[in-house]
């Protein structure tokens, strides 16, 4: 990493550190509240009487169906719902104000007359976004492990560390889109707009899909690269995560390459 | 020969439909002190951005210590302080750790000279920069763009927000940083910021330059307004054919049996045909008053918009 990178990375870093704590407290407290809650599940037939209300296609796309079992139970709340979700809203929030928000509001400024290069800026924006989300992952993992060993449940690290992963690089590339769009345009509205948009799809193409027997439907959302199959069942899915780290990096290619070329309207 | 520190050539540049530069020619020399004048929206602001490369021309070009700001790149912006117009700052982190987060940014330069200049502007380093008031913002704003000690400064209306006294310690700043070498060019809706320091104003208007001169020059085309007082009656014919002499005006009075008179003109340049025509009556007061630059400049303001746009009309006809 050039020298140059480095101070631009660390400026965002110091910046996010409050939120990068809320979110983390809250990301973690909801990860155990809902993976502390399965012990209680066993004991009443609530969640049984209400999974056999429901539609059988819902009950499958959700994973109602595996709900009796941690993995089937953890991936239908914390790692199928929640996390996501509250991650992404995170991500894509931090990727477009980090570059098209400053923009807009002219905080960029000094920094883009300062002796670093476009490229390094923008670069060194990325890393911080994905730096933010490591931690926040992490934070998820290991909260995760916690619960788990704490409560005895049959679920290994590995089949932790696999989800999580899979978690990560969903968040990276959705949060790298909504950076890259915002440094094509300068709109912070776009990068929220296109990310989200995307995000909001790839959940329903991974829910309805299944469910309307479409299968192009999974085949191309990232949801269903990262939960299909059940990455805290099966493990690894290795076609499907080497799809899901693609998308982040080509997504920081090409937000890289267009702010380079156009004007900047701090 | 004098080096050309900023120059550009035919700079055009487009927002959309707007044309906000119509062929900008500039030439600003190295150590000088060169004020870039001109009312709202004349497009000061956008000749600076393309300058440092936030901009790129339309057409024509641009170039900054002998290379296209884009060419030059993050190499060339290490030469330059800038001083934003609007600077926008937010957040909870203090000014000092703006400060030192810009001398990062300059692999460290400047860092050592923070204190000393936030001293001079009597700038609190340790307040959060979000409740900081305008004019302490523009601090923050003149130390981060003098404390490297570049040999390029650009100023975009640096002293709007700063109070008098303030005002007068950012033009010491400004004369320093030019006996040490630097270039500065710096832009102002008024020629009372710059004149006094200033060697070389060019006017912007709708986006072209209409004159650059030499302060000393505008000064001179200014005039001075020149009022006397006689003891007796005089003749206005006296004193309208004199060389340097306009606007001659004269009133007749009378008080207390004495007959008297006084002239109002404006001088342009050299008095003596003036003071040796008065000399042939009884003066008993005189005065000589520079006249404000700022009404010579209105004049260049005054020209309505319209105006230009007619004479673009007749030259494309024909
Ligand atoms: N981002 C933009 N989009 C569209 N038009 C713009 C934009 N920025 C400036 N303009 C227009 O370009 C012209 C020049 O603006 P510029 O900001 O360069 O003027 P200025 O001389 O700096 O004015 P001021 O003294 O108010 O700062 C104006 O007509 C302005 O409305
Ligand atoms: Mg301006």
């Amino acid at each position: 990493m050039a020298a140059d990178t480095l101070p631009v990375l660390s400026g965002v870093l110091r910046d996010q550190r409050r939120s990068l704590a809320m979110w983390g407290l809250a990301l973690a407290a909801v990860s155990a509240m809902y993976i502390g809650f399965y012990p209680a599940m066993g004991e009443t037939s609530d969640i049984d009487a209400f999974v056999r209300n429901m539609p059988e296609g819902l009950v499958e796309a959700m994973g109602y169906d595996e709900m009796a079992t941690p993995a089937g139970y953890l991936r239908s709340t914390v790692y199928g719902l929640l996390a996501p979700a509250l991650l992404l809203v995170f991500a894509i929030g931090a990727g477009a104000r980090l570059i098209a928000g400053q923009e807009e509001d002219g905080t960029l400024e000094l920094e883009l007359t300062s002796p670093v290069a476009r490229t390094r800026l923008v670069f060194g924006r990325i890393l911080a976004l994905w730096v933010d989300v490591v931690i926040l992952v992490a934070v998820v993992a290991l909260a995760t492990l916690a619960l788990v060993t704490a409560l005895d449940m049959e679920l290994g690290a590995d089949k932790i560390l696999a989800a999580a992963t899979g978690l990560l690089l969903l968040v990276l590339g959705f949060g790298t889109i909504a950076l890259a769009v915002g440094a094509a345009t300068g709109r912070r509205a776009y990068g929220l707009a296109v990310a989200a948009g995307l995000a909001v799809v790839a959940f329903m193409f991974d829910a309805i899909g299944p469910a309307i027997g479409v299968d192009w439907m999974t085949t191309v959302s990232p949801f269903s690269w990262y939960i299909e199959p059940n990455p805290l069942a099966e493990g690894v899915d290795p076609g499907g995560f080497a799809l899901l780290a693609a998308v982040p990096v080509v997504a920081a290619v090409l937000g890289l390459l267009t702010f380079d070329r156009r004007d900047l309207m701090v | 020969m004098t080096e050309v520190v900023i120059r550009t050539d035919g700079l055009v540049k487009d927002y959309g439909d707007v044309r906000a530069l119509a062929g900008l020619d500039l030439a600003v020399h190295r150590g000088e002190i060169f004020g870039f004048l001109g009312p709202n929206g004349a497009g000061k602001s956008t000749t600076i951005r393309v300058l440092l490369d936030l901009l790129r021309p339309t057409a024509g070009r641009a170039e900054v210590l002998g290379v296209a700001p884009r060419d030059g790149g993050a190499e060339l912006r290490a030469r330059i302080g800038y001083l934003p117009g609007e600077l926008a700052m937010t957040g909870r982190k203090t000014s000092g750790e703006l400060l030192a987060h810009m001398a990062r940014l300059r692999g460290g330069q400047g860092g050592d000279r923070i204190a000393t200049l936030a001293g001079r502007f009597g700038l609190d380093l340790d307040r959060p920069i979000r409740g900081l008031s305008k004019g302490n913002k523009q601090k923050v704003g003149v130390v981060q763009a003098f404390m490297h000690d570049p040999e390029l400064l650009i100023l975009d209306e640096p002293s709007s927000g700063l109070d008098p006294l303030l005002q007068r310690e950012f033009l010491d700043l400004v004369t320093e940083a030019r006996d040490r070498g630097a270039t500065v060019f710096m832009s102002s809706h008024v020629l009372s910021e710059v004149q006094e320091i200033a060697s070389r104003v060019a006017i912007i208007r709708s986006g072209e330059i209409v004159d650059v001169n030499d302060v000393r020059t505008l000064r001179n085309r200014a005039g001075q307004i020149v009022e006397m007082r006689f003891a007796e009656r005089v003749t206005s014919e006296r004193f309208t054919s004199l060389p340097n002499v306009e606007d001659v005006t004269v009133e007749s009075w009378s008080e207390n049996g004495t007959d008297g008179a006084s002239l109002s003109c404006l001088l342009h340049g050299e008095p003596d045909a003036l003071l040796k025509a008065a000399a042939d009556y009884r003066v008993v007061h005189w005065s000589a008053q520079d006249r404000e630059l700022e009404d010579l400049f209105l004049d260049f303001y005054r020209v309505p918009a319209a105006e230009l746009v007619t004479e673009e009309v007749a030259d494309g006809g024909r």
